[in-house]
């Protein structure tokens, strides 16, 4: 199929690995999911270490639920992603494991506190439900699959989450004020997680003209913020005074002031070289290594009855 | 030889087991899962499995870590919140009560059987 074709072709779930895809396309599709398949990992495991500060049983078992669920579901995205010819699961797990992979700004950042969770789980995760949800009607068919399974699970995620800050906004003054003080460290991360605000993301244009993406990240920053800021509020929550934000009452929508928001970080971010970058990819190999002899053990007992073994699913 | 067979209904549907065909090798078993299985219902596509390559974790293994009360995981759990300000989370939330009404519906048909 030529470029045109898919071009003229493109909707949802259009394409499928029964069609032959042009390479643009497929290595368009690889660094997307590739990109959100690495952001799910490194999610995951950033998310871990809620359930050691949870304060109760309850919210500790629902933390080690959602670590499990964003584990599982990178692996059904590497699934999606490998569908594509372009590269296989081992390779991209070797980029992320070498420092190369791409993932979301906000899982660049350390979590030091309890008090950071509902960050994590109510804002970002929020904000990446919205994504998701509009990403059921991808073109790439094994990726919209893989959609409906995340969004069914995301739900417990984003309620689980909105649940805590809850909790924590309705307790003492001073849970109250160190939960302000780390949403004011968190908005701007949050609001950088849609990208820039006027000019589009360099792979923008292509993605929405073969249909991977459907919605604009300026479409879904203002249906973020337009769910999310009568939410913070609600639970007493201040939204800080920079960066700037201007609602527009004719048209209902928020401008953000992009002068204000620290563009050097997020692109020092997204080349894996802001000091977060290291740390995070860093404890993940740690992490990772030390169970190596899992593996190991598993491989070696496939070997050990080859032949018989049928290939492990996922 | 026994061969496993997997029913889907339409294009993008899983396909789900829907009984059994005794055939010698594999074009047999595809035949006989299309005249059993396939001509009476909607379907798609047809998988035939040889049951010797079905893996089962067992009635007795599958309790394992089953029977703990899982309520954490579910999205209706968190009732003092609501999901109805974001369209995507409601729909999630809709999505997961639907699933546990199949669940306690087929526990049901389950007991009233045994």
């Amino acid at each position: 199929m030529d470029l045109d074709t898919v071009k003229a072709r493109a909707g949802p779930r259009q394409f499928s690995p029964k069609d032959d895809m042009p390479e643009e396309y497929r290595k368009a599709a690889t660094r997307m999911i590739q990109f959100h398949a690495n952001s799910e990992v490194m999610g995951g495991y950033l998310d871990k270490a809620f359930t050691r500060m949870a304060p109760s049983l309850d919210r500790k078992l629902a933390c080690t639920a959602k670590t499990q669920d964003e584990i599982g579901h990178a692996q059904l995205l590497y699934r999606a992603a490998e569908t594509l010819g372009v590269k296989t699961r081992e390779e991209m797990l070797d980029e992320l494991e070498r420092g190369d992979g791409k993932f979301l700004n906000c899982f660049h950042y350390p979590v030091s506190s309890w008090y950071e969770a509902p960050m994590i789980d109510f804002f970002v995760d929020g904000g990446a439900m919205r994504r998701q949800a509009t990403l059921k009607s991808t073109s790439w068919e094994p990726y919209a699959h893989a959609m409906d399974k995340v969004c069914f699970e995301e739900g417990f995620h984003v309620k689980h989450g909105e649940d805590i800050l809850r909790e924590l906004m309705r307790s003492s003054k001073a849970n109250q004020e160190r939960t302000q003080e780390v949403f004011d460290t968190w908005w701007p991360r949050i609001l950088q997680f849609f990208g820039p605000m006027n000019s589009e993301s360099t792979h923008n244009d292509f993605a929405q003209q073969v249909g991977l993406k459907t919605v604009s990240n300026s479409e879904l920053r203002q249906a973020f913020l337009n769910a999310y800021i009568p939410k913070a509020e609600k639970y007493g929550l201040e939204i800080p005074d920079e960066p700037r934000i201007e609602y527009d009452e004719e048209n209902g929508q928020y401008r953000v002031v992009e002068e204000d928001l620290d563009w050097d970080e997020f692109w020092t971010i997204a080349k894996n070289d802001y000091e977060g970058s290291y740390e995070q990819i860093g404890s993940r190999r740690q992490r990772h290594e030390a169970v190596s002899w899992v593996r190991e053990a598993m491989d070696g007992w496939e070997q050990s009855s080859a032949g018989t073994t049928p290939q492990a699913a996922d | 030889m026994i061969w496993e067979v997997f029913r889907q209904e339409k294009p993008g549907k899983y396909h789900q087991h829907c009984g059994n065909v005794h055939a010698p090798d594999r074009d047999m078993a595809l035949m006989f899962a299309q005249i059993q299985h396939g001509r009476r219902m909607q379907t798609n596509s047809l998988w035939v499995v040889p049951r010797d390559e079905i893996g089962e974790v067992d009635t007795e293994d599958a309790k394992f870590g089953g029977t703990t009360d899982k309520a954490y995981r579910w999205a209706m759990t968190y009732n003092n919140v609501d999901a109805s300000f974001a369209a995507e989370v409601e729909e999630s939330e809709d999505e997961q009560r639907e699933a546990a009404k199949k669940r306690e519906a087929a526990k049901k048909q389950e007991e009233a059987q045994s």
